[in-house]
């Protein structure tokens, strides 16, 4: 039915008002069902008033209108293998926005699970996955972090330490890559020399690639001993008690055998014990 | 307590008992002196839930611009492993170049099981007790009895340091100015940090340790300035213990007032609801609309009953503690002869009356 | 609070209206103030969303930021906001009056006007002294540069929020601060906050008591908040969808009509509650309070242009100062306020400073003859029910003419006997009209206008060690203008 602006006004006013009066009453499914009316009469008085073909101004529209967008995956894996460490998506994003800017990023979202179910229906099909990071004491996945399929078993493990010790490594890395000097890379060395001591020699204000470098090579040395050896011990228990898919993706047993229902007793979660 | 626990059952009327988080708990401190508020609490009734159905819900809702600010700076300052949190504590607690291990608590092998995550806390908190090992805790599980029952309590961060203590790190989105902030939000923080803190240290104990070793000082993580750079505010929250502390105790003995009620008083829904919860008395104060979803209701029922809480504790004070609005003005006509620990406020009253009355009168 | 406005308070929830405190107007009130209505965004430090302004009821101003945390809009915004208020500041001065030279000789000049600004609620303060903050650091030049305009509105919104702090200015006020100085509502001071409800008690619109109009105020759908906070459910239904559509089209018209809608409303509360106070005669000191203002005003207009921005932190000597002045001048303003009005004045005869009652007796031409000269020292009995707590000897003064000046000499059951010292004449018989006559009603205070002398502070050079020794120089830095907004 269509409807002056003025008419669809008053009903955008009135279903605004139901609508908030739904949520502030914390009745969540009436304001479901309102917000679905309100939105259309809302679409509807845009096309009345502002015109139905209107191209998009809007500033968040660039030249990547139109343009096939490279996969997911490919990104990340170029922007991982920079790194050279597990990372979460944020920064494999900002990595990959520094180096490759030409290319418009694609959404990072969901990319573990595609890729764990892509390996599942047809395992080693592709050259690399994208995959989990495991915990040292669990080997289960590592909340938040992506690895490539292709990294050894050690260096998709993380312990305690590893955290730290991969963000320095991911320091010297991505300062080792520096070529050109542009505000997203400036932007990108900063997260890591704000956050390593000695850091940011060069003019105020901005990061000499080299003394970041430097420093996180000088911290990396605190720390690397006792990283490697956990890593290594966890690398061991993965590669002798873990199936493939789990290897890539971390092993969730705990929470399988509770969906299927069996009863257990709880089973030395600390890795120690073993 | 076990006597009381059927009773609080039937309170509730069969309805599960109300989840806790540290806010509600803190919030519990709000009121001591109301009856309605204990028996609601202690039972775990969902006031909310009760307030809607007498027909004063309290306005409910958060605004997503606050919400996603808070979400996204508190991702922030956890990034690539609390690498800011790091480099604050670093130079705030002195935390030494090696103390940088992080221990993820927020799921356990990816389950995110409350009790799996509890009883992981529990093992890393005691090697770190133990041992020494371990720097950062990111989202630990906590847990406290109240009213006999488990309440999973989840603090943002708890950092350890060697040879020192652990501290509570809770991250807030408000901002620092030129080192300072909004009192009020300062202390809403601080009170729910010392929920954890009481948490921990009870946890601390039941390990073998002495509780000591929970410092009172907790940080706030907050954006400095106008920036989203993060900077770390001690805040000595022992006051704050105090409280929660007593209140938590005051919740047990509300034994004498369940006793004192009707034997079959229920908070269940239904057409006896209103009068179920008149029967349980309310101590109403404008303060209550901040941190009590019953507010609504108590304040129209204050009202319509005259009573002089509803203009405000100071209103009342003023008045010598008299209750009633129309006792108050008729002490003030004269009509109304006053006891006899009435007798100065009358006389106050009264005075002030007629001075009124000349001032506006246009009488000098 | 008090015994007495309690009772105004009891009296307005009784009748369902709100009751006077005061009987004069006790804040002064421009021909022509800027109104001003700021919405912030929720969760950030000083994110303006929007704000309507004007001096004119029938034309305001709406600027908007249609997307909050674009840089670049909000820097336009406090561009065109810097332009209004700088504006009206120019408008508001007056001419410069010549005074009296000072004590070294300099020139002195008083502008015959001052910039007024109106805000809803106290929040309204807050969050201009925040943007004044976080702009009057500001560089016109470099990375980060502003327009000029920018970092002096910055400095101009802090100098006014620091005068609001003042007792007694006038210069920033707000409305539910200025309404509650002169009536009482039958609700708590907590509800008084929200202008809506405010207003429904003092003015309710036909058919509705004051309990109804602030029930009706309290639903943020029909009454949308005075800000700077804006609902929750309208930032999450309304707002949000707007904005998004402003991310994709370009086009702001949804963000500034649902800015507005929210708006409009208390723009004309605003003015309804102008109305109100113009409407109430004014006191008699609030001409000498402005006057105040007006130096104040003078001379942080005329040294502008060499000043600095306000620092971040007032120095120890700085902040001594400050708070000795608040002192005083909150110990000045309550007493002007009691001379001014009889139903304040009233707050002090019932906490026994002050009493009052019917001339019953004296002698009113009695002379002093105990000295080298006789002098005129009349006697008055007044008698009065008051509950007075002056002791024998207090030095007192009149009321309603504080000039004449007297010490109490007795109480006792008939009343209380003042003898007069002054304000009579030079003449050993009574100036005509100068002493109140038999069946006179009076009232005698020992409240004083004035208070102690100017302070004595070490200047800057001398800060003592224990306060970290004498301030450094301000230099403005790179990172004063580096801020980056959330």
């Amino acid at each position: 039915m269509s409807s002056g602006p003025d008419e669809l006004e008053a009903r955008i006013g009135e279903l605004r008002a139901a609508v908030r009066r739904a949520m502030a009453a914390g009745d969540r499914a009436a304001a479901r069902r309102l917000r679905a009316g309100l939105r259309e009469a809302e679409r509807a008085w845009d096309e009345a008033v502002l015109g139905a073909d209107e191209p998009s101004h809007g500033p968040s529209h660039g030249p990547s209108h139109g343009r096939v967008r490279p996969p997911a995956r490919d990104q990340a894996h170029r922007a991982l293998t920079l790194l050279g460490v597990p990372a979460a998506p944020k920064l494999v994003a900002s990595v990959h926005a520094a180096f490759f800017p030409a290319e418009p990023a694609a959404s990072l979202a969901n990319l573990r699970r595609d890729e764990e179910r892509s390996f599942r229906s047809a395992p080693h099909a592709r050259p690399y996955y994208l995959c989990a990071a495991l915990t040292a004491d669990l080997l289960a996945p590592a909340r938040g972090l992506l690895t490539i399929s292709t990294w050894s078993l050690e260096r998709r493990v993380v312990g305690r330490l590893s955290a730290r010790a991969d963000f320095l490594a991911a320091a010297i890395n991505v300062a080792g890559h520096v070529r050109r000097d542009t505000p997203d890379v400036q932007r990108l060395l900063w997260r890591f020399a704000a956050n390593i001591p000695d850091a940011s020699g060069g003019a105020i204000g901005t990061v000499d690639p080299v003394a970041l470098a430097g420093a996180a090579r000088a911290e990396l040395a605190v720390h690397r001993d006792a990283d490697r050896r956990e890593r290594a011990a966890a690398a061991a228990r993965a590669a002798a008690g873990l199936g493939e898919a789990e290897r890539l993706f971390g092993s969730r047993l705990r929470s399988l055998r509770a969906a299927s229902g069996e009863s257990h007793r709880p089973r030395p979660t600390d890795g120690e014990d073993r | 307590m076990t006597e009381t626990a059927p009773d609080l059952d039937r309170l509730r009327g069969g309805a599960p008992p109300r989840n806790h988080d540290a806010r509600t708990i803190a919030a519990l401190t709000a009121n001591p002196g109301c009856a309605r508020r204990g028996v609601m609490d202690a039972a775990g009734v969902d006031k909310d839930a009760v307030a809607r159905q007498l027909g004063f819900p309290a306005p409910y809702g958060q605004s997503q611009f606050a919400i996603t600010r808070g979400n996204v700076f508190e991702q922030q300052v956890k990034a690539d492993g609390c690498a800011e949190l790091l480099t604050l504590l670093r130079d705030r607690l002195g935390l030494t170049v090696p103390e940088a291990r992080y221990d993820d608590l927020e799921e356990v092998a990816g389950s995110e099981s409350r009790e799996m995550r509890h009883a992981r806390t529990r093992r890393l908190l005691a090697r770190a007790l133990e041992t020494g090992e371990g720097t950062l805790f990111d989202h630990p599980l906590l847990r406290l009895e109240i009213g006999g029952r488990a309440v999973y309590l989840e603090p943002d961060v708890i950092a350890f340091q060697l040879a020192g203590r652990f501290h509570v790190v809770e991250i807030k989105s408000f901002a620092v100015i030129d080192g300072q902030a909004e009192p009020e939000q300062v202390a809403a923080a601080a009170r729910q940090s010392a929920v954890y803190v009481l948490a921990l240290r009870r946890l601390v104990a039941e390990l073998g340790h002495d509780p000591a070793r929970v410092a009172h000082e907790v940080f706030l993580v907050c954006p400095e300035n106008f920036t989203n750079r993060p900077t770390a505010t001690p805040v000595d929250v022992r006051p704050q213990l105090a409280v929660v502390e007593r209140q938590l105790a005051r919740l047990t003995r509300v034994d004498e007032i369940v006793a004192a009620l009707p034997a079959d008083l229920t908070f269940a829904p239904g057409a006896a609801l209103p009068e179920s919860v008149r029967a349980v008395q309310a101590r109403y104060a404008p303060e209550c609309m901040a941190s009590c979803e019953m507010a609504f209701f108590c304040r129209d029922e204050a009202r319509a009953c005259g009573a002089t809480g509803a203009l405000g504790r100071s209103v009342r004070d003023d008045l010598g503690g008299v209750d009633s609005i129309a006792m108050a003005l008729a002490l003030a006509e004269g009509t109304l002869e006053p006891a006899a620990e009435l007798a100065e406020t009358a006389a106050q009253l009264r005075t002030a009356t007629r001075l009124r009355r000349e001032a506006l009168g246009g009488l000098h | 609070m008090s015994v007495l406005s309690s009772l105004a308070r009891l009296e307005a929830a009784a009748t369902g209206r709100a009751q006077p405190v005061a009987t004069v107007r006790h804040c002064h009130l421009a021909g022509a103030p800027l109104v001003m209505i700021p919405l912030k965004l929720a969760g950030e430090a000083a994110a303006p969303l929007a704000v309507m302004l004007g001096r004119d009821r029938a034309e305001p101003a709406l600027l908007v930021v249609p997307q909050p945390r674009n840089r670049d809009l909000r820097f336009a915004f406090a561009a065109d906001l810097a332009k209004i208020v700088l504006e009206h500041i120019e408008a508001s001065r007056g001419a410069a009056e010549a005074l009296a030279p000072g004590k070294d000789g300099e020139e002195r000049f008083r502008y015959t006007d001052a910039p007024q600004i109106l805000l809803p609620n106290p929040g309204g303060v807050g969050f201009l002294a925040r943007l004044g903050r976080s702009t009057r650091f500001r560089s016109t030049e470099g990375p980060y540069a502003v327009e000029p305009g920018v970092p002096a509105l910055g400095r101009w919104l802090t100098w006014f929020a620091d005068r609001h702090d003042h007792p007694g200015s006038s210069l920033l006020l707000t409305v539910t601060e200025a309404l509650r100085l002169h009536w009482a509502t039958g609700q708590s001071s907590l509800e008084d906050g929200n202008l809506a409800a405010l207003m429904g008690w003092i003015d309710p619109p036909d058919g509705l008591d004051g309990a109804a109009a602030a029930a009706r105020a309290e639903d943020p759908v029909v009454c949308p908040p005075a800000g700077p906070a804006t609902d929750p459910t309208f930032d999450n239904e309304v707002l949000a969808p707007a904005i998004a559509s402003y991310d994709e089209t370009g086009h702001e018209q949804r963000v500034r009509t649902a800015l507005e809608g929210q708006l409009a409303p208390t723009w004309d509360l605003m003015w309804r509650a102008v109305d109100l106070l113009r409407a109430l005669p004014e006191g008699a000191s609030v001409a000498k309070r402005w006057e105040r203002d007006r130096d104040g005003f003078t001379w942080f207009h005329r040294n502008f242009d060499e000043g600095v921005p306000q620092p971040r932190r007032d120095t120890a000597v700085r902040a001594a100062r400050r708070l000795h002045d608040l002192e005083r001048a909150q110990d000045a303003y309550e007493a002007q306020r009691a001379f001014d009005d009889p139903l304040i004045m009233a707050e002090h005869r019932l906490n026994g400073q002050a009493f009052g009652g019917v001339v019953a007796g004296g002698d009113p031409a009695r002379l002093d003859e105990s000295g080298k000269r006789p002098k005129l020292r009349p006697h008055l009995l007044i008698a009065t029910a008051d509950p007075v707590r002056l002791d024998t000897g207090t030095a007192v003064c009149n009321a309603a003419r504080p000039g004449l000046k007297g010490k109490i000499v007795d109480i006792g059951p008939d009343g209380v006997t003042v003898e007069l010292t002054g304000g009579m004449g030079n003449r050993l018989t009574p100036a005509p009209g100068s002493v109140p006559e038999l069946g006179d009603r009076v009232v005698f205070t020992s409240l004083t206008g004035g208070s102690f002398g100017p302070a004595r502070f070490p200047d800057r050079e001398s800060t003592p060690w224990t306060h970290g020794g004498p301030p450094p120089e301000y230099v403005p830095a790179d990172e004063d203008a580096q801020e980056e907004w959330s």
